[in-house]
């Protein structure tokens, strides 16, 4: 583990560019951006802005094309396929927007399959009291299949959880459900935050999601776009308007 | 990892289905060829008629040449095509011997007479190799004859009464001297000085039993039999004596070993290319939960692990599951070849471990590599690609998968020169490598073929409104998901297609040329074993007749190169002259005329000649059917050898070495401005030959050759094997990937698209995978075809058109169904949802 002091995440002059000479889309234009631990932080913008590829870059699933990745203080990068994979196992946790978790696994399996990665002995007493913190006591040996679409976006925080990761990438966890369950599933993140120490970074489009997070950063054309510090969802759905109505020009294929 | 690989078998074992149903078929036709392939090595029969004959000499049943020089020098060795004989000269001279009490010639020919057809006429010594003594009278003295009772008693004849008697040596009233047991075969006895001439091969006999003197022991007498003979003839004891009786077990050996070895090995070949691709599809299909489990900290090893892990979860017990089909589809493919005469009675199916470790190994292995390089893409690919929502399709297919296809096209082209050059037996077993090549290149080159095909055949398909061109534009985005489907259609095609169409060829310009060179106006045939000869004799001095000519049809080995062949062989009686009368040989070079009785010369189709690379005036190397060798000049060569036998003979030199010498036919030329009516009655009256039928040349028996009968048989069974077993994998690949498109399914419902709108979209594409598949099949198959039909009737191939359209209306409606079922379940289930 890094020493405290460092930040969870940072990411220097970051570009990513798809395709190559006149069709090349430039998803990241160069985003330098520090995020603290202990941090709730919302990513947001327009449809193509590159609020996905700007995830995927930070959290080691995709490789940026120029620039730099610092996972808690250390340059991910230049690493092989084969750490990079060790490190996100480790330190880092994954809530995607749907097909989360493998439906031939318990939940408890599921919740427990990073560790069974990493080769580590399953603890299963861990296990049972992360699937308690999310509300899921007692469903440890059902099936995904079993579950609504919210109890499955839970089982997935806790596995998020269970390997004590550096930083929690969240790719639109509320996107598929309803407002009542979206709100049970920020509040499991918020509460990740507040009483786990966990870092939290967010892509979303739901400025009431966004609302949630300590600080919102807004992402246009693969470049940022301003940010706002404890925001309140009227305040973000206005900027989000006037960065959508400026930016129509992006070509969308970058998400 | 284990726990993963086996929680998702456990789990959703539909996902592993039909990787399952490939491997269980693949295992079932491994284990069928391999069962057949270890009966053919280790097959024997046990002495029934020689149970009681501790030594029997029997002949050589194979023709043997020498080929190679020096240190690669080898022996080759081919079946006789007839009943092996080997001198009757050898009996004194093994009974010579000290510890032989006798040593008695058995010699067996087919007799008839009124209301008897299956009568074996056999020498009154032979008595001695069965123990039957006569029950009631005396030993037969020349003009005599012993019956069974069953026999006699269906001849209206007993002990002191006459009988007539049809051999083939000729028909003659003999005096019933007496009968043998009651139960006993249906044999009539002859005077062992009348026995040789009446068989027809006076000199030779089928075997020599000998008896030991009392006191001296088995080994002993071989071994001395052994002395009195050399290496002229085999001496055999125990179980070889049953490979003696039956004459045939080595041709059979050698057809079962065929069978299970060539096509075995075309059949796992295609098993294992079925299975890996089965496998590939399966884990194709679960690119996302492989992308799921790489975002979480799976490394790409860890993958490769659970799918191998996985394979060997799956495969052995799919591999288990299909042994016992595999050795039931084995006792019925050799009980259909011991029903068709082609196997011996009391040959039993091998049923070993070696074939069912190589059976489940190979789908266990086939499997493992598959799901390897299958996984190795996915596992390797950074999650982020695989995790996109929309599964783009892959860019251009790789360089070595090019190269690999490149090279089974251009290997393919090569072999089926080659093909060209060769015969019959060969022909089937290169036509199935022919095909395999160039299968492999579809394989490899499968998203190229399935784009190309996709744009050609889309075009009409747009043209039917929005499910038409939504099939359209389906197919031609996911041309890697249509190239699975494709394939297995394309390898349905080619197999049935080239295997069905070589038989066809050949019966078709079989049929063709006994149609043009049967010239006769009258046939003379047998119910029974043959026309006694003589009979063309008496028919020539009928009213109207201008010439009759006997002809008897056997088979031969023939030497090309370094290797024998079978074929067929006519024996012709009378005046060469005559032959044009009743048969139009299609004479190419050379004269007839020169055709002399000595057995120095012969005809041979140009087919054969240009086989055995010999022209008018060089000398062939043959083997008649009972292995006697000759090394006669060729005549003449004409064109219609494979309706009526390659090799024309002397009916006087080929009938003491056929397997019967009767005559099979008594062609007649009618005589100018004869009524062939009365004709045909006058010799149906006049002829007095129990058992004739005479009829016009329609009756002329349409095969020359009874291999190629069998020929034909075996390949329906080996198309209808491989056949089946593609279109099961057709099939099965097309559930797969319908079944895969339960999302697609569920949004273009979302979006509006009617229920009927998505079926007609579905079986669009079933046409298309359908139409492409069939046409690159066919055009495989012809590409095989061309030049081995060439090489087997000289002609270009045929295919009835008949067979050709139900080989399509199957393959369509396999397809149609194969897509139209699941697709109906996956409809019911997006309602329920």
């Amino acid at each position: 583990m890094a020493t405290t002091g460092t930040s969870a995440v940072e990411l220097r002059s970051l570009t990513r560019t798809y395709g190559r000479g006149e069709a090349a889309v430039h998803a990241l234009r160069g985003i330098d951006l520090a995020l603290p631990r202990g941090s709730f932080t919302a990513v947001m913008g327009p449809s193509g802005s590159g609020k996905s590829t700007f995830l995927q870059c930070a959290a080691g699933l995709d490789r940026p094309t120029g620039g730099e990745v610092l996972l808690g203080g250390e340059p991910i990068t230049h690493l092989n396929e084969n750490k990079l994979t060790k490190l996100r196992r480790s330190r880092v946790g994954f809530v995607f927007q749907s097909f989360n978790l493998l439906p031939s696994l318990t939940v408890q399996q599921n919740v427990l399959l990073p560790l069974r990665l990493a080769g580590a002995s399953p603890d299963r007493r861990r296990a049972q009291a992360l699937l308690a913190d999310v509300g899921l006591d007692g469903h440890g040996r059902r099936r995904p299949g079993q579950l609504s679409g919210g109890q499955q976006q839970r089982v997935a925080i806790a596995r998020a959880l269970i390997t004590r990761p550096e930083v929690i990438f969240a790719d639109e966890p509320t996107g598929a459900l309803d407002t009542g369950t979206a709100r049970d599933i920020l509040d499991l993140l918020r509460r990740a935050v507040d009483t786990m120490s966990a870092t939290v970074v967010m892509v979303t489009h739901d400025p009431v999601a966004a609302s949630r997070a300590d600080r919102v950063l807004f992402l246009a054309d693969g470049l940022l776009a301003g940010e706002l510090h404890t925001p309140t969802p009227t305040a973000v759905a206005d900027r989000m308007v006037t960065l959508t109505a400026r930016g129509g020009t992006s070509l969308g294929a970058a998400a | 990892m284990n726990g993963l690989a086996r929680a998702s078998v456990r789990f959703r074992p539909a996902s592993f289905a039909g990787s399952f149903v490939a491997l269980l078929f693949a295992a079932a036709m491994v284990m069928a060829c391999g069962t057949l392939l270890q009966t053919g090595v280790t097959a024997h029969v046990a002495p029934v008629r020689y149970a009681h004959v501790p030594v029997v000499v029997a002949p050589d049943p194979d023709a043997r040449i020498t080929v190679g020089h020096g240190e690669d020098r080898e022996t080759e060795g081919e079946p006789l095509t007839d009943t092996p004989r080997l001198s009757a000269a050898f009996a004194p001279r093994i009974a010579a011997e000290p510890g032989v009490a006798a040593a008695v010639p058995d010699i067996a020919f087919p007799v008839q007479g009124a209301g008897l057809t299956a009568l074996t006429g056999r020498n009154w010594d032979a008595r001695a190799v069965e123990g039957v003594a006569a029950a009631q009278g005396h030993a037969p003295a020349a003009g005599e004859v012993v019956l069974d009772p069953g026999s006699a008693r269906a001849a209206h004849t007993g002990v002191g009464r006459t009988v007539t008697l049809t051999a083939p040596g000729g028909t003659a009233t003999y005096r019933v001297a007496g009968l043998t047991a009651p139960g006993t075969a249906a044999t009539a006895y002859f005077a062992e000085s009348a026995a040789p001439r009446l068989s027809g091969h006076p000199g030779l006999a089928d075997a020599v039993a000998v008896l030991p003197r009392p006191g001296v022991s088995t080994a002993e007498a071989a071994d001395q039999a052994r002395h009195a003979v050399g290496r002229a003839a085999d001496v055999r004891t125990g179980d070889g004596r049953g490979a003696a009786e039956q004459p045939r077990l080595a041709g059979a050996k050698e057809m079962l070993t065929a069978i299970g070895g060539s096509f075995g090995g075309i059949a796992a070949a295609t098993a294992v290319f079925v299975v890996m691709g089965t496998v590939a599809l399966a884990v194709g299909q679960r690119r996302r939960e492989i992308a799921l489990l790489r975002a979480i900290g799976a490394t790409p090893r860890q993958i490769r692990r659970t799918v191998a892990t996985e394979a060997v979860l799956v495969a052995p017990l799919a591999g288990l599951a299909g042994l016992l089909p595999g050795v039931a589809l084995a006792r019925w493919w050799l009980d259909q070849l011991v029903r068709r005469d082609a196997v011996p009675h009391g040959v039993t199916l091998a049923v070993g471990w070696i074939p069912m470790v190589v059976a489940v190994g190979a789908g266990l292995l086939a499997a493992l590599v598959a799901g390897l390089l299958a996984a190795r893409r996915p596992s390797k690919a950074r999650p982020s690609e695989a995790l996109g929502e929309a599964a783009v399709e892959r860019r251009r297919p790789g360089v070595i998968r090019t190269l690999l296809g490149t090279v089974a096209v251009a290997g393919g082209v090569v072999l089926a020169a080659v093909a060209a050059h060769t015969t019959g037996d060969d022909a089937a077993s290169i036509a199935l490598a022919v095909v395999f090549c160039f299968m492999a290149g579809v394989a490899f080159l499968g998203p190229v073929v399935a784009w190309l095909a996709a744009a050609i055949l889309g075009l009409p398909l747009r043209a039917g409104g929005a499910p038409g061109a939504l099939a359209a534009a389906n197919t031609r985005a996911n041309a890697r998901a249509l190239a699975s489907a494709i394939t297995p259609i394309v390898l349905v095609t080619a197999f049935a297609g080239t295997l069905l169409c070589m038989q066809s060829s050949l019966q078709h310009e079989s049929s063709r040329q006994i149609r043009d060179g049967v010239v006769a106006d009258q046939v003379i045939g047998s119910a029974g074993a043959g026309v006694p000869a003589g009979t063309a004799a008496r028919a020539a001095r009928v009213e109207g007749v201008a010439d009759a000519v006997g002809v008897l049809r056997s088979g031969a080995l023939y030497r090309a190169s370094g290797a024998l062949n079978s074929t067929s062989v006519l024996g012709v009686d009378g005046d060469p002259a005559q032959l044009p009368g009743v048969l139009a040989l299609g004479l190419r070079t050379g004269s007839l005329a020169g055709l002399t009785r000595d057995g120095r010369t012969v005809a041979v189709d140009t087919l054969l000649a240009a086989t055995a690379k010999v022209h008018v005036g060089d000398r062939i190397s043959l083997w008649l059917g009972d292995g006697t060798a000759l090394r006669p000049r060729v005549v003449a060569t004409y064109s219609r050898g494979l309706g009526l036998g390659s090799l024309l003979l002397p009916r006087a030199v080929l009938a003491p070495h056929a397997a019967s010498a009767f005559d099979t036919e008594v062609l007649v030329h009618d005589g100018p401005g004869a009524d062939a009516g009365a004709v045909r009655r006058a010799l149906a009256d006049r002829l007095g030959v129990p058992g004739l039928r005479v009829t016009d040349r329609a009756g002329y028996r349409a095969q020359a050759d009874r291999d190629l009968e069998l020929n034909a048989w075996a390949n329906r069974v080996m198309a209808a094997v491989l056949g089946g077993f593609a279109a099961v994998a057709a099939a099965n690949t097309l559930v797969m990937t319908v079944l895969d498109r339960r999302r697609e399914v569920a949004l273009l419902r979302l979006a509006g698209t009617t229920r009927l709108q998505v079926l007609r979209m579905l079986r669009g594409e079933a046409v298309l995978v359908a139409v492409a598949g069939l046409a690159i099949g066919s055009a495989i198959a012809w590409i095989t075809l061309v030049p081995i039909a060439r090489g087997l009737t000289g002609a270009a191939p045929y295919l009835a058109p008949r067979t050709a359209a139900v080989l399509a209306c199957a393959t369509l409606l396999l397809t149609l169904t194969a897509t139209t079922l699941p697709a109906r379940a996956l409809l019911r289930d997006a309602r329920g949802a």
